[in-house]
């Protein structure tokens, strides 16, 4: 039992306060998952990458992160950082190497972890209560134009940082994934990433399904086929959520063992494990409706956003 | 002239309470002697109207959460939105009414009454049922009628895969599409006792009976283990 919610403005405002309505969300679902909380929030893209580094489990990282930073700097053209709780925040310029930048990133210290890293993406998760979160890393205040977020209850995995939701598709830029329930031939396939040399920095079922998707799209799948396939290709009662800095996605397992609710209106899409988060958090008389087995639903997001901003950097 | 007895009317308002709170203040009203309650600012809380026990009408002006009006032996609900997860579980008697869509499981294992969903029905719809009578104008999910023992469930709508996957007794009436038929479910001719029953369950709810229905019973292949048919139990198992 975990709760997971999704968000999405349907006319792509940057300006919504999109950490308020996901922490709000979150703090009705928190009953069901008391053990972490986190988001995953889409801002607004001044075409650099904002990497989120974790830089430890608990303590006062102010120091480490000034040296992690240093190193940074020697490593790439880093605009902007700062240190917040666990995480140094750092603005970057694009390199070409995703996986290489992971590797040279977390060999600057020892316990280092890239959490995120896109053009739009920014993750924040906390051990903890949705409370907690906002007391870290002050989300609600972040303005964007979609996101998801997590509360968790841990069923098999230890209660840390790192095997808190939502996970980075790791290397791959500005994905990420929500999941409830289990995926239960998560350790064969662990054994067949493993054996590609892919790199696994949890013990939780939930982290394979960004690899996975990972995995797909770089055989040349888009993120919804890559969807599309997971559905056979995971065992077990899921229904998790995907985002990308294109798309919201929900997809759901064989069995429609775990909840959610959709809202689907003209301004937004809105979905949580519970209609409670829902109607706690939106006002007005919407419809909601529960999606059926093997269902996969994309919602594009509006692309003004990065229209303005694609413009390439001279 | 007959005197009309008096009514009166309980008002709950269920903003910013526990479900706890606003199932005692219910349960006050009704103690009080009230017979007809609504409810309103409900936000989709769960457990609202559980274990009523007398015939009142209780209306929920908004959506509810999980298991509303489970437990339930007498009282008609109306649910002026939509449900989530497990509408009226185990109720006894009594009706339950809601105008949008519901989750999964809805009238699971009742053993008597009505539920009546005017939207559609998410997966497991009447499973276990125990009698009674659950009636979706829409559409209904992933494995209606699972593991069915008695009663009757009406689909005016599509029914989604493996409908009355092992159902033991009861029936099932779809008006549209059936995506696929569960482990022993067999599709039976209707005749005009059915005909009648349907006529009978739909007309109060001004739902059209006039359609095509298909009945859907069990093949009573699964009731006892016959060497002959294992691959029809290995594929229920």
């Amino acid at each position: 039992m975990c709760g997971i919610v999704g968000y999405l403005d349907k006319c792509g405002n940057p300006d919504t306060p999109l950490g308020d309505i996901l922490y709000r969300m979150l703090t009705t679902l928190s009953c069901r998952g008391p053990d972490s909380a986190g988001v995953a929030m889409f801002g607004n893209s001044q075409g650099d990458w904002i990497l989120r580094i974790k830089l430890g489990e608990h303590g006062d990282f102010s120091e480490k992160g000034c040296a992690v930073a240093e190193g940074l700097r020697k490593l790439l053209a880093v605009r902007e950082h700062r240190v917040e709780a666990e995480y140094l925040r750092a603005v970057v310029a694009p390199v070409s190497d995703v996986s290489d930048l992971i590797h040279k990133v977390e060999g600057l210290a020892q316990g280092l972890e890239l959490v995120s890293a896109g053009t739009r993406l920014e993750i924040a998760k906390q051990v903890g209560s949705p409370e907690n979160l906002e007391g870290s890393y002050h989300i609600r205040t972040f303005r964007g134009t979609h996101g998801i977020g997590h509360t968790r209850l841990s069923t098999e995995s230890r209660i840390d940082l790192s095997h808190s939701q939502p996970f980075w598709a790791r290397g791959l830029l500005d994905v990420a994934t929500v999941h409830n329930g289990h995926i239960t031939n998560y350790h064969k396939l662990r054994r067949q990433f493993e054996g590609r040399g892919v790199r696994f920095y949890t013990e939780n079922d939930s982290e394979i399904i960004g690899l996975y998707l990972h995995d797909r799209i770089s055989e040349g799948y888009s993120l919804e086929e890559a969807l599309r396939a997971s559905v056979d290709d995971f065992d077990g009662s899921f229904c998790y959520l995907a985002a990308s800095s294109e798309s919201l996605a929900f997809v759901k397992d064989s069995f429609a063992l775990k909840p959610l609710m959709v809202a689907d209106t003209s301004e937004f899409v809105a979905m949580a494990t519970e209609e409670i988060a829902l109607r706690a958090t939106f006002p007005g008389d919407f419809q909601t409706f529960e999606p059926g087995t093997r269902q996969v639903y994309v919602w594009a997001a509006p692309q003004q956003v990065m229209e303005t901003l694609d413009v390439p950097n001279s | 002239m007959s005197q009309t007895p008096e009514i009166r009317t309980g008002e709950v308002d269920a903003g910013g309470k526990s479900s706890q709170e606003i199932n005692r203040e219910i349960k006050e009203l009704i103690a009080a002697g009230e017979k007809e309650l609504r409810v309103f600012h409900t936000e989709a809380q769960h457990n609202l109207g559980v274990a009523i026990l007398s015939p009142v009408s209780v209306t929920f002006d908004g959506s509810v959460g999980y298991y509303c009006g489970g437990l339930i032996d007498g009282p008609t609900i109306e649910v002026r939105g939509s449900a989530g997860w497990g509408l009226g579980e185990s109720m006894l008697t009594g009706t339950i009414r809601v105008q949008g869509n519901v989750g999964n499981s809805c009238a699971a294992s009742i053993r008597g009454g009505s539920v009546i969903v005017h939207g559609n029905a998410g997966a497991r719809a009447g499973i276990g049922m125990k009698g009674g009578l659950l009636v979706i104008e829409g559409n209904s999910g992933y494995m209606t009628g699972f593991m069915m023992q008695k009663g009757a469930i009406i689909v005016c709508g599509n029914a989604g895969p493996a409908l009355g996957d092992s159902m033991y007794e009861g029936a099932i009436f779809v008006a549209g599409e059936i995506l696929d038929l569960g482990n022993d479910a067999v599709v039976q001719d209707i005749d005009d006792a059915d005909k009648g029953f349907l006529r009978e369950k739909l007309a109060p709810w001004r739902i059209s009976h006039d359609r095509r229905f298909k009945k859907i019973v069990s093949g009573r292949r699964l009731w006892n283990f016959d060497k002959q048919d294992f691959d029809l139990w290995k594929e229920a198992l």
